[in-house]
């Protein structure tokens, strides 16, 4: 009654660990999956949630996850109401920024001057980084060796933001030589970043 | 880089105060960052001047009587 099921997950490729998951819950009342990937935790989280189990995960040191599922009394795990796609709604595709101004909002040139720079300080404080970020029309000079928020950019290309400047609007500004952080890329690059983009946001 | 040293941050009135703060901190060349106001401290959206301790005296000497200033406070991380 009390006992737990283990279901070591690692190493398969998806739906097999939310398959794995879901038969065990469906033979045992309390169920430890253990997982090797963000995509097979979030996924077998997902099934438990919805099967009505109290779902419980804990990171391990070697890089592990361990889901503890318990149904809840008087639960009833139907047998065929989950579809173990391998959905991976929460991680898509790439986390975008897209700045297409030296300024966040519109309205007050000044003010917006100010919450530019707040707002990349945020969010090279924070722990979700994103995982590109693209730089356009007035944009690019948020990207210059003047910029105000230069060190912030620095600081979230050091941790693997990857950062793309349009070439374009450099040559259009004339400031191309005075780029301080990103590479120079182009319309395809930046086109082919946003529409794979799990997440875009434009401040 | 960031978190290891304390800082101390300057609140103001309001925005435009800030802005005149930092106008005179880039002419005087006195190190200073731009940030939002902690969360700590209040959770409404403003932005405040953060600088490092060594530069303390400098800056206030810098802003007395030019800025209205509404506190210093100590960041602790």
């Amino acid at each position: 009654m009390s006992e737990i099921k283990i279901v070591n997950a690692t190493g398969l490729a998806c739906p097999q660990p939310v398959v794995l998951a879901k038969q065990a819950i469906e033979a045992s009342e309390h169920v430890r999956v253990i997982v090797d990937n963000d995509t097979a935790l979030e996924n077998v989280k997902r099934m438990g949630t919805k099967l009505g189990c109290d779902v419980k995960t804990e990171k391990k040191n070697d890089g592990t996850f361990e889901i503890d599922l318990k149904r809840k009394a008087g639960a009833i795990v139907s047998k065929d109401d989950f579809d173990p796609s391998c959905s991976t709604t929460t991680l898509s595709g790439p986390f975008v920024i897209v700045c297409s101004e030296d300024k966040m909002g519109r309205g007050n040139d000044e003010l917006g001057a100010v919450l530019i720079r707040a707002f990349m300080h945020t969010i090279a404080g924070q722990a979700e980084k994103p995982d590109v970020m693209i730089f356009y029309n007035t944009g690019v000079k948020l990207a210059l060796q003047e910029s105000e928020v230069l060190d912030d950019l620095k600081e979230l290309a050091a941790e693997g933001v990857e950062m793309l400047v349009c070439g374009t609007c450099l040559n259009y500004f004339e400031v191309k030589d005075r780029l301080g952080v990103g590479v120079v890329s182009n319309m395809y690059d930046i086109v082919g970043t946003m529409s794979k983009a799990g997440r875009l946001i434009n401040p | 880089m960031k978190a290891q040293a304390s800082y101390y941050v300057i609140l103001f009135k309001s925005v435009s105060y800030a802005l005149k703060a930092e106008k005179i901190l880039k002419a005087e060349k006195l190190p200073h960052k731009l940030i939002p106001v902690p969360k700590q401290i209040s959770s409404d959206c403003g932005v405040c001047l953060r600088f490092e301790p060594a530069f303390q005296d400098d800056i206030k000497a810098a802003l007395t009587s030019k800025v209205e200033i509404e506190e210093i406070r100590r960041l602790i991380h």
